[in-house]
């Protein structure tokens, strides 16, 4: 087991900087989450992890071994891919002991750790069985039991779930937060998904462009963004911003300094009259998902809306209604710096 | 077609009535011939004998039982040596264009300046006439005096020779023997001449397929592989080869079909001097015995079915999975 230190990591390619300059300590046993829209980096940064990419600048220690030049397979990390990558010509046994193999780890030894592999993941009546035999998750967790025979130091995940149905994704989620658990072991996970990233994350790195644009906890990052992207990547649906055009005369009042910006999130909303309230609107559409719904609305500026309530009835359609929300729930910003300010 | 006429005719008669002239123009395609190679094979027929003048008109009252199988298997010398030849020339060209093949397709699976060039140049071979190739290889190439072979065996000669006299060393090289270039018309080596001029020619075929397929191979899989600690020949191996096995399976298929019946290529060699396969040796009988030579015909149908019931035993498995 081992924690990571990444110091001026950066990957171009030719002239192309993919990634900038990154600098992150991940904890020894720590899960955590690098998320971002596509073409962030997130994957070459943890494909940089595992060395399958040449790390062009800075430096990746595992623990306390600087890695740039190590094998991919000397470096203690195993990777489960979004493909899953099983070898479609070996059993699952063996797909799952051909890594002991290379290593020319002892025979009874590799049938004990595949066993009690195949065990912790509930695949062991399928041991014989080709990969074309299995289902999608039946694979997944092939892949993962691949990884966990390795008995890796740094787990990496690369968008794992992005091959299974919905009902799927959501129980694979839960069996790979056990997983951490049971194993304690320091894991890395990129996804795109911000759903995936809050619920299984220890500590959530959002990248954009290349470039870190905040590292903390969920919540942190749902309560507390450092700028405008972050507030609307985490959280569905995505934050509010409100101009001063948007607000009334008392919402306005909270545009203070810097502040030119007010995000709010749909689920922070609450229904008031039109004195007391931040903002005016006129609800123009609703997407009723059962347990809330989301009121599409449009302000008095003209700028649309979303609006999430358990209470329909105080909305009716083109029926103007007034909306505030709890003074510590509502984050200022400033549109030129994107920074949260205060 | 209406209800009523599907119930006149019944539901199968129509379509099999539209199949039948396909199928009877395709059955007298293949039984014509065959059953006069058949009829052939069992009469007296020659094509000049003035002895027995009508033994050259094909005739029943020529009847000759088993006596032209019996000629052929026991009393022509060349027959078992020529199924033994064409086993020997097919299964080497085939061991070599897939090993080959496999090589050189692995070597420009990867980007390099100048790929598309060095395709098309790998390709060239495969369209060059048999006979043109054949030509080629045993003047240009293997002739001992004027041919590449005998100027290198000639220019390695030379070259020892003028060294015999340099200081130090000289005399290492003075203990050299002449060296003397290989004919490759001789009766031992023709067929090692046709093996490498064919398979020279049929490479690029096994190169053109394996390219495609590697292609199509997951990256993914590779990079697994790599984190396994695999090294490049275990990933070949563990992968690369698994991965291949239904496009070999292929080439071994089409290049026995093809082989089996090599004909230019050993005529211009050596015009079957030391090295025959069936269709020469059937060539040979059909200069005057047709009997003869059907019945050999009727012999190579039967290896070659031998030949593929075994190879869709191996690569039919293959192809089904």
């Amino acid at each position: 087991m081992a924690g990571l230190t990444l110091r001026n990591v950066a990957k171009n390619y030719a002239d192309v900087n993919v990634i900038e300059s990154i600098d992150l300590d991940i904890k020894d046993g720590e899960f955590v989450v690098f998320v971002g829209p596509s073409g962030c980096g997130k994957s070459t940064l943890l494909r940089m992890i595992a060395g399958l990419e040449d790390i062009t600048g800075g430096t990746i220690a595992i623990g306390d071994t600087v890695v740039n030049e190590v094998a991919p397979a000397k470096r203690g990390v195993a990777m489960v891919f979004q493909t899953y990558a099983l070898y479609p010509h070996m059993t699952v046994y063996k797909n799952m002991a051909f890594g002991l193999k290379q290593a020319k780890t002892p025979k009874d030894e590799i049938d004990k750790r595949v066993r009690a592999a195949a065990e912790i993941l509930e695949i062991s009546d399928l041991l014989e069985r080709t990969p074309r035999a299995l289902s999608g998750g039946q694979r997944q967790r092939v892949a993962i039991g691949r990884a966990i025979v390795r008995e890796p130091s740094v787990f990496l995940f690369d968008e794992p779930l992005s091959n299974l149905d919905a009902a799927l994704r959501v129980q694979t989620r839960i069996e790979i937060a056990r997983l951490h658990q049971r194993l304690g072991t320091t894991m890395i996970y990129v996804t795109h998904d911000q759903v995936e990233a809050m619920t299984l994350a220890d500590k959530i790195v959002v990248l954009r462009g290349g470039n870190i644009e905040q590292v903390g906890s969920p919540i942190e990052l749902y309560e507390t963004p450092d700028n405008m992207f972050v507030a609307q990547f985490i959280g569905s649906p995505k934050m509010n911003f409100f101009k001063a055009e948007d607000l009334t005369k008392k919402g306005q009042a909270m545009l203070k300094g810097d502040v030119d910006r007010l995000g709010i999130r749909p689920e922070h909303f609450t229904t008031t009259d039109v004195k007391s309230a931040l903002v005016v609107a006129t609800p123009d559409l609703v997407e009723n998902l059962g347990e809330n719904a989301l009121v599409h609305c449009i302000t008095e500026g003209g700028m649309e809306f979303i609006v999430k309530t358990t209470d329909l009835t105080k909305f009716k359609q083109g029926k103007k209604i007034g909306l505030t929300a709890d003074k510590a729930r509502v984050l200022g910003f400033n549109s030129t710096t994107q920074k949260r300010i205060g | 077609m209406n209800a009523g006429m599907a119930t006149i005719m019944g539901n199968r008669t129509l379509p099999r009535l539209l199949q039948t002239p396909a199928v009877v123009l395709l059955l007298a395609w293949m039984l014509v011939p065959l059953s006069m190679t058949l009829f052939f094979s069992f009469i007296r027929y020659v094509l000049n004998n003035l002895r027995k003048p009508e033994w050259t008109t094909p005739s029943i009252d020529n009847w000759r039982g088993w006596g032209n199988y019996e000629y052929v298997l026991y009393k022509a010398k060349d027959f078992w040596f020529a199924v033994e030849n064409s086993l020997i020339i097919v299964g080497s060209i085939i061991v070599f264009t897939v090993v080959l093949g496999l090589a050189i397709a692995v070597l420009i699976n990867r980007t390099f300046p100048g790929r598309g060039i060095v395709r098309v140049l790998l390709i060239s071979p495969f369209f060059i006439m048999p006979a043109v190739n054949a030509v080629l290889w045993i003047n240009m190439i293997l002739d001992p005096v004027l041919g590449l072979n005998g100027l290198a065996i000639g220019g390695i000669n030379n070259m020892v020779a003028s060294l015999t006299n340099a200081p130090l060393v000289g005399w290492f090289f003075a203990l050299w023997p002449v060296i003397e270039p290989i004919s490759f018309r001789g009766t031992e080596t023709s067929a090692i001449a046709v093996i490498i001029m064919v398979t020279w020619q049929w490479t690029p075929f096994a190169v053109l397929i394996f390219m495609t397929s590697l292609q199509s191979e997951d990256q993914q899989q590779k990079e697994a592989a790599i984190l396994d600690g695999a090294s490049a020949w275990s990933q070949f191996c563990n992968l690369t080869l698994p991965h291949l096995a239904r496009p070999i399976a292929i080439v071994v298929m089409i290049q026995a079909i093809f082989h089996l019946s090599l004909y230019a290529e050993i005529e211009i060699v050596s015009r079957g001097n030391g090295n025959k396969n069936l269709p020469y040796l059937i060539g040979e009988f059909a200069s005057n015995n047709i009997g003869a030579a059907s019945a050999t015909g009727i012999l190579a149908v039967i290896l070659a079915n031998i030949v593929a019931i075994f190879l869709l035993r191996i690569v039919g498995k293959n192809l089904m999975d």
